[in-house]
């Protein structure tokens, strides 16, 4: 699982825990374009300031958070190369062959990287302080707008939500049909066709008990007077508070001083 | 409060699913609705709350018709509907949002919401557990859950679609325990199920018998009726065997549902001959039948201090274990920080044995099985099948073929076009030509009392849930194994077909499988084993014959288990004064013969 850990939920109390998780859902958004702003290392500087500053603000500790970035490490450094190779100009610092780094290069290379650690360390940021049905309560609220143009913006967040809900569910299933199927002798390994045996024996029973999952699920739904959203009321109803407006002005504030600085 | 006029329903309109059933519920009282597996039982309940519209007839609650579309929604937040399988019905992650989605599809206003949730949880007795997320949550808890998230409707009614069928024996207590506060507070209670002694709790008790209501009437007159419950798939409770087996014997005793009664009336009835010690003409000639066979053996499978830990890092498990201890987290369950799912277990199981193991839910017993053929590997320590250490690649690979792992509803592992596709799945995995695949499949068919001729052909998914299972059975079969090692194999059977599994597991050990069977019936492992083991939070608590650990029934309710029911009950009886042997292990038969003695006796 720790592979899967970008982002998965930290519990805490901070203020930004306790944001509304539409603001940090657009919030994260306008960061990413803030970010994109930023032309220099001071404007880079300033951002950087603010990301450590939310870190500071959700106290997440420093480990978990490098922890969940380290997946991403590679997205950086293909994207890295790739401009330190393809970027010309400059100095021609070095040359082997039909490779040419160009001083832009090391420039782009370095700046870009910074900027995408900081844009991922925001949307980190964004997950870790949100629960992830909070997310899809908050999707569903933004996208509900356009409801009137078709889009089952109440039924996707309904989706989204159950399948969080048996996402376990199934992970445990699956992993008690694959020791059942190895008792009885499959094996990976075992050339093509027993990959496919095996495959197949495993997925089938993982459909099967998808299907009885769902009859009783959309039962169980009904005999609890579910009717779609008409009428449906919410435990946690999302509200804006103070809180919501500060942030926002905080990120205006951001954006000034990044154009500002540049 | 709910009456059923004449209702017929049909699911394929051939066979009536319900036949000209009439039944009325009155407000306030505690129906128990019984029937083996395809009787209508689970039709008819879903008839309470709407779910399902008769196709004759009518049901009306509260006055209120459910053919009418209008009052769907005050119906079914009316009688409020539990289901059987705890993973089914939960629709949210986390406990609050679960329990709040009935009031939440009512249209209530968040603060209502808020306190109703609070409400239900603390009726079913989980209090604090808003955040938790539910499918860290025990079966028994789970099922509480989905009880409270009918609470929060406030319903008149609740029905329990054999809501406990799949629970351990803990959670079951649980959810009963629940059911009869809620009753007592005036909630109508509808409970399907399968377990004779839930039933013996109830107002009134209704027998269901393909599409028909086959007997009615209070627990003493329907549960003593041994001849018609028999025929209709099911059992009588316990001491209502003993009551019968008396009177077998010529003593008169009218049978009680409830125990604690009819441990009291069969005292009064030894007490009334002053029986001072008879000689017990039934005591086994030889006390020590159930000495471990063949012990001198080399074993078969052997474990020497295993441990198991989920944790792998040694780093975090030391760190885990500098963290205080927390607060005793939930009333039951395990704990889900235990550093160790298995902790120093040393077993030996010898050839031709039959082991049961026993231990309540997260006590280990799967982590345990799981390890006997290699599907996990220690963390510490060594296990060996035939001698040969298991952490070696290719002796793993051979134990498989040694131990056939059958694990719980291994029915949802079917996977194959037909039977016979399915059960051959071990057999060509080994690499075995087809006339030997085939001949495999056929004696593997024919141990668990199934044709390949008539089903073979048939696609698995076809047949009914008992000869799903035992198709499963005969895919481990197939791999001809010396071990057999069974996960609860009669888990969520009605009782007849609970005994017909039982008879067929103990027929496969006269075979000569060496048999190793987890269950949380503590009569069946009585009855069949030769060996019993008992864990608690991952160690061997006790390991002896049936005799040496039943008759310690202290030790054994406080890891949550209990004695068979027939110890019980002679348990009850020597606290009353009656003069039983101590350290015996008793049948229903063996104490009623012992019983009838000291009446007879005492009266000559």
């Amino acid at each position: 699982m720790e592979a899967f850990s970008f982002g998965s939920y930290y519990p805490g109390d901070s203020v930004l825990h306790r944001l509304d998780p539409r603001t940090k859902l657009v919030g994260g958004l306008a960061f990413l374009i803030v970010s994109l702003l930023a032309r220099s290392f001071a404007g880079l500087a300033v951002i950087g300031l603010f990301t450590a500053a939310l870190y500071l603000v959700a106290r997440i500790p420093a480990g978990r958070a490098l922890r969940s970035l380290a997946p991403l490490c590679a997205i950086i450094v293909v994207v890295a190369l790739l401009r330190l190779f393809t970027d010309d100009g400059g100095r021609l610092l070095f040359e082997l062959g039909f490779i040419r780094i160009y001083e832009g290069g090391v420039y782009a290379c370095v700046f870009t990287s910074v900027r995408m650690l900081f844009m991922m360390c925001v949307m980190s940021l964004v997950t870790m302080t949100t629960m992830t049905l909070d997310l899809t309560h908050a999707v569903e609220r933004l996208l509900s707008p356009l409801q009137r143009f078709g889009v089952p913006a109440h039924e996707l967040g309904m989706m989204l939500g159950i399948a969080l809900r048996f996402m376990p569910q199934f992970a445990s299933e699956l992993q008690t049909t694959y020791r059942a199927q190895v008792s009885r002798g499959a094996r990976v390994a075992s050339g093509p066709l027993g990959g496919i045996r095996m495959l197949s024996s495993v997925s089938i029973p993982l459909f099967a008990s998808i299907f009885r999952h769902a009859d009783t699920l959309s039962a169980a739904m009904d005999a609890r007077c579910y009717h779609g959203e008409q009428g449906r009321t919410r435990l946690h109803p999302l509200h804006f508070g103070t809180r919501d407006g500060v942030a926002a002005a905080l990120l205006a504030a951001l954006a000034a001083v990044v154009i500002l600085v540049g | 409060m709910i009456s059923c006029e004449h209702i017929r329903y049909t699911y394929d309109g051939a066979t009536y699913a319900l036949d000209d059933v009439s039944l009325t519920i009155a407000d306030g009282e505690f129906v128990c609705l019984l029937g083996g597996n395809g009787s209508g039982k689970s039709t008819l309940a879903k008839h309470l709350n709407a779910l399902l519209v008769p196709d004759e007839g009518r049901v009306t609650v509260d006055g209120m018709d459910t053919a009418d579309t209008e009052f769907t929604y005050d119906i079914r937040s009316t009688v409020g509907y539990v289901f059987q399988n705890p993973d089914d019905q939960l629709v949210a992650t986390l406990v609050e949002d679960d329990v709040a989605f009935g009031p939440e599809n009512l249209g209530e206003e968040p603060d209502a919401i808020a306190r109703a949730v609070a409400e239900a949880l603390r009726d079913v007795g989980l209090m604090d557990f808003e955040r938790h997320e539910t499918h860290a949550l025990s079966g028994g808890q789970k099922q509480r859950v989905a009880i409270a998230g009918v609470l929060a409707m406030r319903p008149r009614v609740l029905v329990l679609d054999e809501a406990s069928a799949m629970l351990d024996p803990r959670g079951r207590a649980g959810l009963l325990r629940v059911c009869r506060r809620l009753h007592e507070a005036g909630m109508t209670i509808v409970m399907i199920t399968h377990y004779m002694e839930e039933a013996t709790a109830a107002d009134r008790v209704v027998v269901l018998d393909a599409g028909k209501i086959a007997l009615e009437g209070t627990p003493e007159d329907v549960l003593t009726q041994v001849e018609v419950l028999g025929r209709l798939n099911l059992e009588v409770p316990a001491c209502c065997q003993l009551a019968l087996a008396l009177r077998e014997r010529g003593v008169a005793c009218t049978p009680r549902v409830d125990e604690g009664a009819m441990v009291r009336a069969v005292a009064e009835l030894v007490g009334a001959c002053a029986g001072d010690g008879a000689e017990d003409p039934c005591a086994p000639a030889d006390d020590d039948a159930g000495a471990p066979v063949s012990a001198g053996s080399k074993p078969l499978i052997s474990f020497e201090h295993v441990s198991y830990s989920y944790e792998p890092s040694v780093r975090e498990r030391a760190r885990r274990r500098r963290l205080p201890r927390r607060k005793k987290a939930a009333a039951w369950g395990s704990d889900p920080e235990a550093i160790w799912a298995l902790h120093n277990i040393d077993l030996a199981i010898r050839p031709g044995e039959f082991l049961g193991i026993a231990g309540h839910t997260g006590s280990g017993k799967s982590t345990l099985i799981q390890h006997m053929n290699g599907l996990v590997h220690p963390t510490m320590g060594r296990v060996a099948v035939c001698g040969e250490n298991l952490a070696d690649r290719r002796a793993a690979d051979e134990a498989k073929t040694v131990v056939g792992v059958v694990f719980q509803y291994p029915e949802h592992q079917l996977f194959a076009q037909t039977v016979l596709e399915d059960v051959a799945f071990g057999p060509k995995n080994l690499g075995l030509s087809a006339d030997e695949v085939d001949a495999r499949v056929r004696e593997a068919l024919r141990l668990v009392g199934l044709s390949a001729d008539v089903v073979g052909s048939k696609s698995p998914f076809a047949l009914s849930g008992g000869q799903q299972r035992r198709v499963a059975f005969a895919g481990v079969l197939a791999m001809r194994p010396r071990v057999l090692v069974l996960d609860e194999p009669a888990a969520g059977l009605d009782p007849a077909a609970r005994r017909e599994f039982l008879d067929l597991v103990a027929h496969l050990h006269d075979e000569g499988l060496t048999v190793i069977m987890v269950s949380h019936s503590m009569d069946d492992l009585a009855e069949l084993c030769d060996r019993v083991v008992v864990l608690n939070e991952g160690a061997v608590l006790m390991d002896g014959t049936p005799h040496d650990v039943f008759c310690r029934p202290d030790e054994l309710r406080r890891v949550g288990l209990d004695a068979p029911a027939a110890q019980r009950m002679a348990m009850g009886l020597r606290a009353l004064g009656v003069p039983l042997a101590h350290g015996r292990l008793y049948t229903i038969e063996g104490l009623a013969c012992a019983v009838a003695a000291l009446v007879q006796g005492g009266a000559r």
